[in-house]
């Protein structure tokens, strides 16, 4: 047993990057199968024997561990196709689901539409039952009410039940009885409590939360199962773990039942692959055909969020703070009705793709602009693999552009270019900046397959001096992969003033939490020296609408005099100001309990180093534009270059999955993990 | 001599001054207390020329569109010379250009060197602004001083130093000491975009960058002025009604707008509508240009940037003595309330020239702010009750209204309250809170579905104060071409003693018991369209979930089972 490997998933190719023992690495990429990924799955695989030049059964043998990123969850909701799903939930408050609180995200667009709820309104059925806020159980369970639910669930080929009853984060008793009828009466179907999914208050998003759960936990299922079997029927026998949102990983089973936690998996694991870089405070950026990702790590922690969503709904689970934009190769440029020009969001994605790609595409996208400016070659486009027609994409450019804003192809190309590199560089902005974070004091981790052609502008616009080209740039998450640790988040919530003194509803329901996060992590194998338990609560000053989380010590647990102490420095931090000399009571809202299972991360592979000089790498000079004209500029070829090897801009350096552009004024280096710095 | 726009500059500019108002918004958002602004995100954030013209400006729900730039016009004729680095200003008033006297705003002048460049500006509604009435909405004010402490421009930082005579003046005029927090968070956000923007001149140069903000203006200019000259030449005539004045049972206010289209211009004329009410229910003129261009912008391109070109072909005729411009020193809290009336007017007198844009009515807001003593905390509370008031907009051409989505000011920016926060917020159990069936009005395009809300009000000395419109027949949401109105708004409180009392639109109700079943319909909003040209499959799902009934369907849509 000697390898592991990464499979990442997306929309245009499956990403795979293969790791031997001294952490050599082999990257592929294989187009997409969305209909059923596993293909694409096992079709790479077998060209990574063949890059080994093994045969297939031997290397599978040799296979100790995969680790997949899959977006099937994310597709099903996007696309409409959820398992069909009933939810039962509390008499009078059947609606929650639907209403998202009223909110209408384009306030002066009366067209237009809110989001299709995963579950319709005829299949929302009310249940007599009720909990209060403090946990006491006012109205017990109708049982009838569940039984005759079932029956309609069943007459509507019903695959999945969500049970989401008010204030089961307090109390789940009502819940617990109502889901053992279902699971005895349908004992096919996917059930999914709140209690079980997200014991934690507010209750439009724990409803959205537990039927989006229901919603893809059917798919999620069957996709696994699916692959199983396909890895069992190629003798694979080492370990299979699924990436999560949280920017952990999971076993299949574990994440089968929290389904959910795979729907904002995609981008995840970029923040883990920055730390394996060996940096512990960082911005990644990943920018493909049609998405631009931006996260921002400090101290070494991922920012963690609990208000995302999916499709407008929301998803309150834990999950990775990651800014999305509709930003990439792809993005089509057009020009609005003041004249000004616009990129994206829209975009050409693989089909037809940008006019250069000659499938019959015509709209000028991001692509073509890069192709004009000389950034991209025509002739060694992934490799020399695509060939890229440069007539098209002044043509496109020129017609649809240029024409209209009466200046010439290459100045139209530059605008593009520009314009596209300010919204990626507002995306950066929402996640430093707004957060009180200054993007100059953190380098830019640069990936994806466009990333490096805009890395140094992006860096210029924000006043960013570093940037990180990672060896392995455009397979950046499926790098990551193989560097997570097994992850879960459990939360109670126990709203209530700050005791004083033991308060043994809050012991009771730690307690729970850590069996519960114990018995996880054996189940997948994780022995108790690997277990680390991280803790933290949800605080506010009584009356206040939003809660501020507080890491606490374990020790710290139970010491309220010191916690409340650590939520005024906290507020303070952040807000600029505490209640401390005001007394105003401190309200704990939610209990938080992170168990990680410590995995074994592969040694990076070192490269030895070599003289400065990259006179070996040397492919000729092409023209390309930078500061403000055309000029002939060096290009060097990137798979020839590693450790020690040092340049100066203006130069282009081609790989075969990406190209880095180094503007004049800033310097190149290769480190030892073959990572190429960027400085000016 | 207009010189050639170059476009990418431009775009970038414009992009930029968006970011710097949208960052001095997330300040506000994270840094103030009250939760009217921080959960109801009552605020707007803008940047401003030196001359006073909106550069660019964020608002987080649609009301606000138009309530700084008259303010900030007021303080610079008033200051004239005398405006130093350093410098804050505070104003709220009414009669000097202010929207509502509980929106307070903050400006701070921005210097390059000696010279000064622009402006910054925060304006949001405070949690208390003094008054005869915790809270500000106040029925029974008669004139502005029962109902809030007047801040005409005044100078709270002086060349760099805090004011603390002015300081104390004021916040010993105001109920709540949260609204002292709340306008230094404000201060705090005009300092973050005079940061941005001082880093736009620097980068620019300042004459480069004045040259670009006048390009961008036309650019914007040019924009508006297209998208009304796609509207056919012509005036259209819309009038509306606004019900009771809250002094006179039965009365009736009317808006009068005629709107001429001539080329690329557009003229709204409110001549004609009715005098000013002896009550609370006039706007000030803020208010109602507010009212007119959120309004306006639904019916065009929404992704015009809002600086100064957007307002240039848009011309406002609103002569001073109506209740759409009240005369000092009438009550005008009410004012921004009077926007569902006025939209409904701007709505019927374009039915005529774009069919296609306009919707039908939507329901009109009704409002109950609570007030009280929480036995559980042993502390006063306060709720709006946001979760009950959200009824449905209008069916428009090719898509239905928005179900449960509140007030047009407001246009679904700002939420409903979670229940169970609101439970643990609030001495309150709720007993239900749904979509009300058969409440949006029929239409090939229905209108958007109204809620009911039922909880039992368990604080101590609870109080209630109504504002709002739509109980009256005729104050339901209008359909249009065909399509039906939506139902009406109630508001009904049953005393454990089993007596009920309905309130009326306009009015405060002191002592109600502990144990009173609060009870709310938020009516649906107008149809488009025959209903009979629905297609039946839409129909049809709407019956088999609930939201229309079988007879209603049969009634109203013509609707045959099979």
């Amino acid at each position: 047993m000697t390898f592991k490997v990464g499979i990442d998933v997306g929309g245009t190719f499956t990403d795979f990057l293969l790791m031997d023992r001294q952490g050599r690495t082999s990257v592929h990429k294989e187009l997409s199968t969305p209909f059923d990924p596993s293909i694409a799955v096992l079709s790479g695989l077998a060209a990574l024997a063949a890059l080994r030049a093994m045969p297939f059964e031997r290397f599978v043998r040799d296979l100790e561990l995969i680790v997949h990123g899959t977006t099937v969850t994310t597709n099903a909701v996007l696309t409409g196709n959820a398992a069909r799903t009933g939810l039962l939930a509390t008499r009078g408050f059947r609606d929650a689901l639907e209403m998202r609180r009223g909110v209408r995200e384009e306030m002066y667009n009366n067209r237009y539409h809110p989001p299709p709820p995963i579950v319709p309104r005829r299949l929302r059925l009310p249940v007599t039952e009720r909990v209060d806020a403090e946990g006491n159980i006012v109205t017990p369970l109708h049982e009838e009410d569940v039984i005759s639910s079932l029956e309609e669930f069943r007459n509507q080929g019903v695959e999945a039940v969500a049970i989401c009853f008010l204030h089961a984060h307090a109390n789940r008793q009502n819940e617990e009885a109502a889901a053992r009828l279902v699971r005895e009466a349908l004992p096919d179907a996917y059930v999914s409590a709140s209690c079980e999914v997200l014991p934690q208050v507010r209750f439009y998003e724990r409803t959205s939360t537990t039927v989006l759960n229901a919603g893809v936990g059917p798919i999620l299922s069957r996709y696994l199962r699916n692959l199983t079997q396909k890895l069992e029927a190629a003798r694979y026998r080492g370990k299979l773990l699924i990436m999560q949102s949280n920017g952990g990983v999971a076993s299949p089973a574990t994440v089968a039942r929290l389904a959910a936690m795979t729907l904002l998996s995609g981008p995840a694991a970029a923040p883990a692959a920055g730390l394996a870089l060996g940096y512990q405070d960082f911005i990644s950026v990943d920018m493909g055909g049609t998405s631009f990702d931006a996260a921002l790590v400090r101290g070494g922690q991922p920012a963690v969020t609990t208000s995302g969503t999916v499709n407008r709904y929301a998803l309150a689970l834990p999950s990775m703070e990651i800014n999305t934009i509709g930003a990439g190769g792809g993005s089509i440029a057009w020009i609005d009705d003041g004249g000004l020009l616009r990129m994206g969001p829209q975009s050409a994605g693989a089909d037809p793709g940008p006019a250069c790609y000659g499938r019959g595409g015509a709209q000028p996208t991001c692509t073509d602009a890069n192709l004009v400016l000389g950034y991209l070659s025509a002739e060694f486009f992934a490799g020399g693999r695509v060939r890229l027609d440069l007539q098209a994409s002044k043509a496109a450019i020129g017609e649809r552009i240029g024409k209209r804003l009466g200046m010439d192809v290459v100045a139209a190309a530059h605008g593009m270019y520009q314009v596209i590199n300010v919204n990626m560089a507002s995306a950066i902005r929402e996640i430093s900046v707004q957060k009180g974070y200054d993007p100059r004091e953190f380098p830019l981790i640069c990936a994806g397959g466009a990333g490096p052609i805009h890395g140094a502008a992006i860096a210029a616009e924000l006043g960013i001096r570093r940037i990180v080209v990672p060896r392995d740039s455009s397979i950046f998450c499926a790098a990551g992969m193989l560097r997570t640790d097994l992850k879960h988040d459990f939360v109670r919530s126990c709203a209530r003033v700050l005791p004083r003194g033991k308060d043994s509803r809050v012991k009771a329901l730690l307690a729970e939490m850590q069996r519960e996060a114990r018995a996880t992590l054996k189940t997948e194998g994780i022995g108790s020296a690997a277990q680390r338990f991280l803790y933290s609560m949800d605080l506010r000053y009584l009356g206040q609408y939003h809660e501020v989380n507080v890491g606490v010590p374990p020790k710290m647990l139970e010491d309220w005099k010191a916690m409340r102490e650590r939520f005024h420095q906290r507020h303070d931090a952040l807000y600029g100001y505490s209640l401390r000399e005001e007394r105003t009571p401190v309200e704990l809202l939610n209990l938080r309990l992170t168990a990680i299972g410590v995995t074994r991360k592969p040694a990076s592979g070192r490269e030895p180093r070599r003289p400065a000089s990259c006179r070996q790498a040397f492919k000729g000079k092409r023209s390309v534009y930078l500061g403000g004209r055309f000029s002939a500029v060096p290009v060097y070829d990137g798979e020839r270059l590693g450790h020690g090897n040092r340049l100066a801009g203006p130069a282009i350096i081609e790989s075969v999955n990406t190209t880095l552009v180094v503007p004049r004024g800033w310097n190149a280096e290769y480190d030892a993990l073959g990572s190429c710095i960027l400085k000016t | 001599m207009k010189t050639r726009i170059d476009p990418i500059q431009l775009s970038v500019l414009q992009r930029r001054l968006k970011s710097i108002t949208e960052e001095m918004g997330l300040t506000l958002l994270r840094t103030t207390r009250s939760p009217i602004l921080n959960e109801a995100r009552d605020f707007v954030t803008g940047l401003y020329d030196a001359q006073g013209r909106m550069l660019e400006q964020t608002e987080y729900i649609p009301v606000l569109a138009f309530a700084l730039q008259p303010a900030c016009e007021n303080v610079l004729r008033f200051f004239g010379d005398d405006i130093h680095p350093g410098d804050v200003i505070l104003h709220n008033d009414v009669f000097s250009g202010g929207n509502q006297n509980n929106d307070v705003a903050v400006f701070k002048p921005i210097f390059h060197g000696k010279k000064l460049v622009a402006w910054t500006a925060c304006k949001g509604h405070q949690a208390d602004i003094g008054g005869a009435v915790r809270g500000g909405y106040n029925p029974e004010a008669r004139e502005v001083w029962q109902e809030a402490l007047r801040i005409p421009a005044v100078k709270i930082h002086e060349r760099g130093k805090l004011r603390r005579d002015v300081w104390n003046l004021i916040f010993a005029n105001i109920r709540l000491k949260i609204v002292e927090e709340d306008i230094k968070a404000q201060i705090g956000g005009c300092t973050v975009g005079e940061r941005g923007y001082l880093a736009l001149v620097e980068r620019f140069g300042r004459q480069r960058l004045e040259a670009l903000l006048a390009q961008l203006f036309d650019s914007t200019e040019t924009m508006v002025r297209k998208e009304i000259r796609a509207i056919p030449d012509g005036t259209y005539r819309g009038e509306s009604w606004a019900f009771y004045d809250g002094v006179s049972d039965g009365s009736k206010m009317k808006i009068n707008l005629a709107v001429s289209v001539r080329g690329d211009e557009v003229t709204f004329d409110f001549s004609g509508s009715s005098p000013q009410t002896p009550g609370f229910v006039n706007a000030p003129y803020s208010a109602t240009a507010s009212a007119l261009m959120l309004t306006f912008l639904m019916l065009i391109n929404p992704d015009i940037p809002h600086n100064d070109g957007i307002l240039r072909p848009i011309r406002i005729v609103n002569p001073e003595g109506s209740f759409l411009n009240a005369r000092f020193p009438a009550a005008t809290t009410f004012g921004n309330s009077i926007t569902g009336p006025t939209s409904d007017a701007i709505f019927r007198a374009f039915s005529q020239a774009l069919p296609k844009m306009v919707s039908a009515g939507w329901n009109r807001f009704l409002g109950f702010a609570i007030s009280g003593h929480d036995p559980r905390h042993d502390r006063p509370y306060v709720d709006i009750l946001f979760l009950s008031l959200k009824g449905g907009s209008g069916g428009t051409w090719g898509a239905d209204g928005y179900d449960h989505i509140g007030l047009i000011n407001c246009a679904g920016g700002i939420l409903a309250q979670d229940y169970e926060m609101f439970e643990i917020h609030d001495p309150h159990f709720l007993l239900k809170h749904e979509y009300l069936p058969d409440s949006a009005g029929a239409g090939r395009w229905r209108g958007g579905l109204g809620v009911e809300t039922e909880f039992v009000i368990r604080g101590e000395n609870v109080m209630g104060v109504a504002f709002g419109d739509g109980v009256e027949e005729e104050a339901r949401a209008f359909g249009f071409f065909g399509g039906k109105p939506g139902s009406r708004n109630a508001i009904t409180l049953r005393y454990p003693n089993g007596e009920t009392r309905t309130a009326k639109t306009k009015e405060i109700i002191r002592g109600i018991p502990q144990g009173t079943v609060f009870h709310q319909l938020a009516g649906g909003g107008g149809g488009y369209g025959d209903p009979r040209e629905r297609p039946a499959e839409l129909v049809a799902a709407d019956v088999s979930n609930g939201v229309v009934s079988i007879e209603a369907a049969r009634k109203d849509y013509g609707y045959e089972e099979n």
